[in-house]
């Protein structure tokens, strides 16, 4: 019975997946339980979590697999220092102290930490185990993969082909060249936060017009062969950890966007930054087009999978799903760091003998809620609890009567996306619930759009392309367009554009959503709800009761829904 | 002693790692960059060796 952990973590998105007997048992982001967004220590608790769930201890463990190679990436922090200096001069004490201090000897913290032989511990290739956290939990027997991110060890992007049991690398791209870098750098440019803000940069590129291909012709040249290179003197990440674009980023675009400042969109500066996004949005998605028709090229597969963090922009991969060429695409749902702790999982249990695990029909990997402890903190604390036999009709009849309820049912997502376990419910047909959503709960720019979750089997009555059989919206990997007659039903949940970034959900995925949506059917006439992450500006999303019953208290939402229970704050 | 002896593997891994792959020329580097490592790991932390590491970075 080999039992193998996966481990990711020391940049970002800590995480760590629990593979047994070639089973997905268990995976989870360590920020869902030490509340601390992005959060890239160790993932000790979220890896004993992982343990406690399958009932095992550390010693049960037959390997633990880093989700990186440590020594390779020591070189490539050397070798780009040494080509950077003397500029890389002031970054250098960080650099080599980060590696001395704690990420060359991640191996051996692993094993102490964690209570495991050092003999027990390794680590694989960064987009090896991208790769395989899309390929082998995807249903395709054989597929291209493309593997696109800031950068793993020296590689930025990779192609692969996925065989059965085996992934096959093709070709690399290395640093410094990374679209992941050349979005992160955007986005430091426009005032978000790297590693945070490219889904904000998404939204806005949706209210700008692409009109500055030129400019971004400078930034990033596209070949014929699906490569890039970036024009280097316009970054400073090679030479300045903290900063990803150069002065000479802000002569060719013009100057910088103050972090923080609010949002205007009828201002022409916003708007320049508005366009900007966009253009950006286009050359991203002329790159992955690039690579995935390389890819096809090469293995004349039927089915692309995608993994690594460019692959969370779901309008690129709706992009991909009509041009590229391939009938099949699947998105893994935490395709940023946290997932490559799930394919080291999976490659050190294929290496132990263990078969290929099963495709991944739903996200909720993560701990199970406590029904009972949060019913009994909720007394503690005065408020009112009542529970109901009907769960679904109680929620839709709040949903349809224009309330936001928060959603909280059996084990937590796996990925970035709230998909019916730790989620946020609202009237999809309801503008203000969007507006009261973004302003009062959310706390987010205007501009960010709202998600719609749907029954599977219903969804192409409502999205174009929103197949049953999709592999793509089940995860909420992708965007599809509202069919006309229902766009102006759908307005809680329209993107400018008149698209939607859709979630079909089946009894499989997420049981208790699903019911929630035929009660809807039921009440609104729409199988359909606002679905938004259930987490206040910064924050993690939820991962137990304590973290709900915190949120509720905290935030203007009208209920609490966690198991049977329904929470508000009225006195008990 | 284990952790004496892990990071000892991990050290060796290091440099067959830069043997292998030929970097002779980041050898000198590595060779001062691990005796720094070790510096800090024998210390017991960065208060008694800060200011070594402060004039020579």
């Amino acid at each position: 019975m080999p039992a193998v952990l996966g481990i990711s973590g020391e940049y970002h998105d800590a995480a760590a997946a629990l593979v047994v007997d070639g089973v997905v048992v268990a995976a989870v982001q360590e920020e869902r339980l030490s509340r601390i967004k992005n959060d890239a220590r160790l993932p000790l608790h979220a890896a004993r979590a992982c343990l406690a769930h399958a009932g095992l201890a550390a010693g049960d463990l037959d390997r633990v697999v880093f989700y990186e190679e440590p020594v390779e990436k020591l070189e490539r922090v050397l070798i780009s220092t040494l080509r950077t200096f003397p500029r890389s001069l002031r970054q250098f004490p960080r650099a080599v102290g980060a590696q001395l201090g704690g990420k060359i000897w991640v191996i051996d913290r692993i094993a102490e930490q964690l209570g495991v032989a050092r003999g027990k511990v390794g680590s694989t290739e960064h987009h090896r185990a991208h790769a395989a956290s899309a390929f082998f939990v995807s249903p395709y027997p054989r597929a291209a993969v493309v593997t696109v991110d800031g950068v793993g060890e020296a590689t930025s992007t990779a192609l692969w082909q996925g065989d059965g049991s085996a992934l096959h690398e093709l070709a690399r791209l290395e640093y410094p060249h990374s679209l992941g870098l050349l979005y992160a750098g955007v986005t430091a440019y426009l005032g978000f936060e790297v590693n945070e803000g490219e889904y904000k940069v998404m939204g806005l590129a949706a209210y700008g017009r692409p009109r500055l291909g030129d400019e971004f012709a400078r930034l990033i040249q596209l070949h014929a062969d699906g490569t890039f290179t970036l024009g280097l003197p316009y970054f400073a990440y090679l030479a300045d950890a903290e900063l990803g674009f150069g002065p000479a980023m802000e002569r060719l675009l013009g100057p910088r966007r103050p972090p923080h400042r609010p949002w205007d969109l009828d201002d022409p500066a916003d708007q320049h930054y508005a366009d900007i996004a966009a253009t950006l949005q286009q050359v991203t998605e002329d790159a992955m087009l690039g690579l995935a028709r390389e890819a096809r090229r090469r293995t004349a597969a039927s089915a692309l999978c995608l993994a690594g963090g460019v692959a969370l922009n779901a309008v690129a991969n709706a992009r991909l799903a009509r041009e590229a060429g391939f009938a099949r695409i699947f998105v893994h749902p935490a395709a940023g760091d946290a997932g490559g702790a799930l394919g080291a999982a999976i490659l050190g249990a294929l290496e132990l003998g263990d078969p290929r695990p099963a495709p991944l029909a739903t996200a909720a990997l993560g701990l199970a809620i406590d029904v009972a402890g949060t019913a009994a903190l909720a007394h503690e604390l005065g408020l009112a609890v009542r529970t109901t036999g009907d769960v679904a009709g109680d929620v839709a009849a709040l949903v349809a009567a224009g309330k936001i309820v928060a959603f909280c049912q059996g084990r937590f997502e796996w990925g970035p996306r709230a998909l019916g376990q730790r989620s946020i419910l609202a009237n999809p047909a309801d503008p203000d619930s969007r507006e009261r959503l973004n302003r009062a709960i959310k706390r987010r720019e205007p501009f960010r759009p709202f998600a719609p979750a749907v029954l599977a089997d219903r969804a192409a009555e409502y999205f174009v392309g929103a197949d049953a059989d999709g592999d793509l919206t089940p995860f909420m990997t992708t965007v599809c367009p509202i069919h006309d007659r229902h766009r102006d039903r759908l307005a809680a949940v329209r993107h400018v554009d008149g698209s939607a970034r859709v979630q079909t959900v089946t009894s499989a995925s997420a049981p208790e959503l699903a019911a929630v949506l035929a009660a809807l059917d039921r009440t609104i006439g729409m199988p359909i709800a606002l679905n938004t992450s259930l987490n206040g500006a910064g924050e993690p999303i939820i991962g137990n009761g304590t973290d709900a019953l915190g949120f509720l208290l905290g935030h203007p939402i009208d209920g609490l829904v966690v198991g049977d229970l329904v929470i508000t704050r009225g006195a008990a | 002693m284990s952790f004496v002896l892990n990071r000892l593997r991990t050290i060796g891994r290091i440099l067959r790692h830069f043997i292998s792959r030929r970097r002779w020329f980041l050898i000198p580097l590595l060779v001062v960059l691990l005796l720094s490592g070790a510096l800090l790991l024998a210390t017991g932390g960065l208060s008694y060796v800060a200011p070594f590491v402060y004039s020579i970075f």
